[in-house]
């Protein structure tokens, strides 16, 4: 295989970097991004902006001089943007750019990152979201909505060029150490508003799941999109109190509207719409995973969550740990 | 004494009689490995011991003792947040199944859903034998009362009367499954969502599902057409149980049309709050919070043979007209039991 991997800078593609860079030849593997990925990987690196008017030109000479036949796509925005227009470019416009470079250029896979919260967060949807359920995310949402595009330009390429394996994962919220999302942000709180009355199951990936993930998708190549969920999910209010959080009831239209005006203001770190994901539940179904890329994860939602508590909270200050390191310390004192 | 034998108390004395057993066991010559070995394991042992302790939950009333104790100076978010946590996790489990059910928020309640059972309705229950001791199967109901009271009770009598003692996982109505507050709340009971999905999926998985095939046409009639079944959708949950194979149990509920006696609605308040309908009762919105206390009738429940499904196979499932028959036959059989027990019936409160 030669890979040639996009979106380097984002925790996952990083990730993924890393872990291609220790496992195989270096001068297979390819860095194609706005930035430099770390020099002490030694991988090779091609600087090239998805967001360009010519992108696609540049990209498939630069596919077709390294004689690139697999693309790793991670160039997502985890965090909605303040710039929604370059996000647009990127995700949407930047996808279907290395699309048409991927089929013109005859790269045999192409793998893409995706997100379950691109199914939207709604009351009427199934428990369980299938891969085949439609995407609908909050219209207003433009952090969604750009990649639900992307979503579909891949959907139209991997339908119009058959010879080419186009595998989408769609990774549950990733929630562990050296993360800093909106998501996790949540928890960086003492006090968090949470709609009144709802209490929403919810997904926290663990990295290491999500590593595995991506390994048992570059080993199978299954066609389409996979949900790559957690072992179990867990209730929002009931992770938060895990965390020793205070929870504050708010009615859910003051929520929608006071984050709007935060968002705007410049206070939170995400727009109203996003209240959706702690309103209502978005479960991925994890069978499809387990069927097609023999992927299972280890990890539950809960263990994801401490796992982060344990990273952001570091020493005896971590919630629930911080008895049990009370009494370990009396114990040795006194032995 | 260090600062920690204050906190730790019963097992800190505990400890030190240990601590001085195992000292005493020491040779006064020479490092012998075995009594050293016999401490070690000894003070790992307490080690552990401490640690489990520390680890359980001290519980609400420590955690309001705790901010009494510390007064104004304890009084802060952190400890707040504790003390709302242990509240929580006093009623709450941390561990939940996938569609949320919380077997300690279910415990906490059911006193509560036991007295409507044996002392506000006095339910009554015929032919619970009809119910598996285990594997799939489908109870379908007829729907009444404006809450779902009705379900919880066949929950209940499932769980009471059966000697599986066996949970019935119900499939609630969007208007409730939505609502803010009973949406979780059911959700932690049990419920699900009602959907073929969710269905299928707790079906598959040898769960016994409740559904009310009426849905809101049922639930919410005025009190003029009780005990007269609506229509039975569009024969989803026949569709459901021939998928899987699973037996339908048809079961009457008498005495749920009365709770709640629905004299007139105002649709018109309840739209805009997200209520597919806003009933008017003798006691409510009159009596205002006090209208929501349900009529103290006289209640019965009535389980019907299953009806099988496996002679048919999972393509039947395609079939509109089979699908309607089965579905107009479980209507029948629900419809003659209730009108049975009605013809038996004296009294709505004395049953």
């Amino acid at each position: 295989m030669r890979v040639a991997l996009t979106g380097a800078a984002s925790f996952l593609g990083g990730r993924v970097l890393r872990r291609l860079a220790e496992r195989q030849q270096q001068d297979e593997l390819l860095v194609v991004d706005v930035a430099p990925p770390p020099a002490a990987l030694g991988v090779r690196y091609r600087p090239l902006d998805l967001t360009e008017p010519a992108a696609d030109q540049k990209l498939l000479d630069l596919l077709r001089e390294e004689e690139v036949d697999t693309v790793l796509h991670f160039a997502f925005f985890t965090n909605p943007r303040r710039d929604q227009a370059h996000a647009h470019e990127l995700e949407s416009i930047g996808t279907l750019s290395l699309f048409a470079a991927c089929a013109a250029a005859g790269v045999e896979r192409v793998l893409m990152r995706s997100f379950t919260a691109v199914y939207g967060a709604r009351g009427h949807n199934p428990h369980f979201l299938t891969e085949d359920t439609p995407l609908h995310p909050n219209p207003a949402l433009g952090w969604a909505r750009d990649k639900r595009e992307a979503e579909q330009h891949a959907a139209s390429f991997a339908r119009r060029f058959p010879e080419m394996k186009v595998t989408v994962l769609r990774f549950a919220p990733l929630f562990g150490p050296h993360l800093h999302t909106f998501y996790t942000s949540i928890f960086d709180r003492r006090v968090v508003p949470v709609p009144m009355g709802y209490d929403p199951l919810i997904q926290l990936l663990h990295p290491d799941d999500a590593l595995e993930a991506v390994d048992a998708a570059l080993a199978t190549w299954p066609r389409g999109a996979v949900n790559v969920v957690p072992r179990a999910p867990m209730p929002l209010i009931g992770a938060l109190h895990l965390a020793e959080k205070l929870p504050i009831p708010v009615p859910h239209p003051v929520a929608y509207a006071a984050s709007d005006l935060m968002w705007a203001s410049g206070v939170a770190d995400a727009p109203g719409a996003f209240v959706d994901y702690v309103r209502y539940p978005f479960l991925g179904d994890g069978a499809r995973a387990k069927r097609e890329m023999a992927f299972e994860a280890r990890h539950s939602s809960k263990e994801a969550l401490f796992a982060y508590l344990a990273y952001r909270y570091p020493g005896p200050q971590a919630p629930r740990r911080r008895r049990e390191a009370a009494t370990a310390t009396d114990v040795e004192a006194s032995a | 004494m260090s600062a920690g034998d204050k906190v730790v108390g019963i097992a800190g004395a505990r400890r030190r009689r240990l601590h001085a057993r195992s000292e005493g066991r020491l040779p006064a010559t020479g490092p012998d490995l075995e009594a050293l070995r016999a401490r070690i394991d000894a003070l790992e042992g307490e080690l552990a011991a401490a640690r489990a302790s520390g680890a359980a939950p001290q519980g609400l009333l420590v955690a309001l003792a705790r901010i009494v104790q510390e007064g104004l100076s304890g009084f802060g978010w952190a400890s707040l947040a504790r003390t709302w946590r242990e509240a929580y996790f006093a009623y709450h489990s941390e561990d939940v199944d996938d569609f949320g059910y919380d077997r300690k928020f279910t415990e906490t309640l059911r006193p509560f859903f036991e007295f409507l059972y044996t002392v506000w309705w006095r339910v009554e229950v015929d032919g619970i034998e009809h119910v598996p001791e285990q594997g799939a199967a489908l109870i379908v109901a007829n729907h009444s009362g404006v809450l779902p009271y009705d379900g919880l009770m066949i929950n209940l009598a499932v769980r009471h009367q059966h000697p599986g003692r066996r949970e019935v996982r119900m499939l609630a109505l969007d208007m409730f499954a939505l609502l803010p507050f009973l949406a979780p709340m059911l959700g932690k009971t049990g419920a699900a969502r009602a959907n073929p999905d969710n269905g299928e999926r707790l079906l598959r998985r040898g769960e016994l599902v409740g559904v009310f095939p009426e849905g809101v046409k049922g639930v919410g009639k005025y009190y003029k057409d009780r005990y007269r079944l609506a229509r039975f959708g569009r024969g989803g949950f026949v569709r459901l149980a021939l998928r899987t194979g699973a037996p339908i149990i048809p079961v009457a509920v008498v005495g749920a049309e009365e709770i709640h006696p629905v004299i007139g609605k105002a649709d018109w308040v309840g739209r805009p709050l997200g209520f597919p309908y806003f009933p008017i009762t003798p006691t409510f919105p009159a009596l205002g919070p006090l209208g929501l206390l349900p009529l103290p009738s006289k209640w019965a429940l009535d389980f019907a043979d299953p009806i099988d499904m496996q002679g048919h196979g999972p393509e039947a499932a395609d079939d509109p007209i089979l699908v309607n028959r089965l579905s107009e036959q479980v209507r029948s059989t629900i419809q003659r039991m209730i009108d049975g027990r009605l013809a038996r019936r004296r009294s709505v409160w004395f049953g």
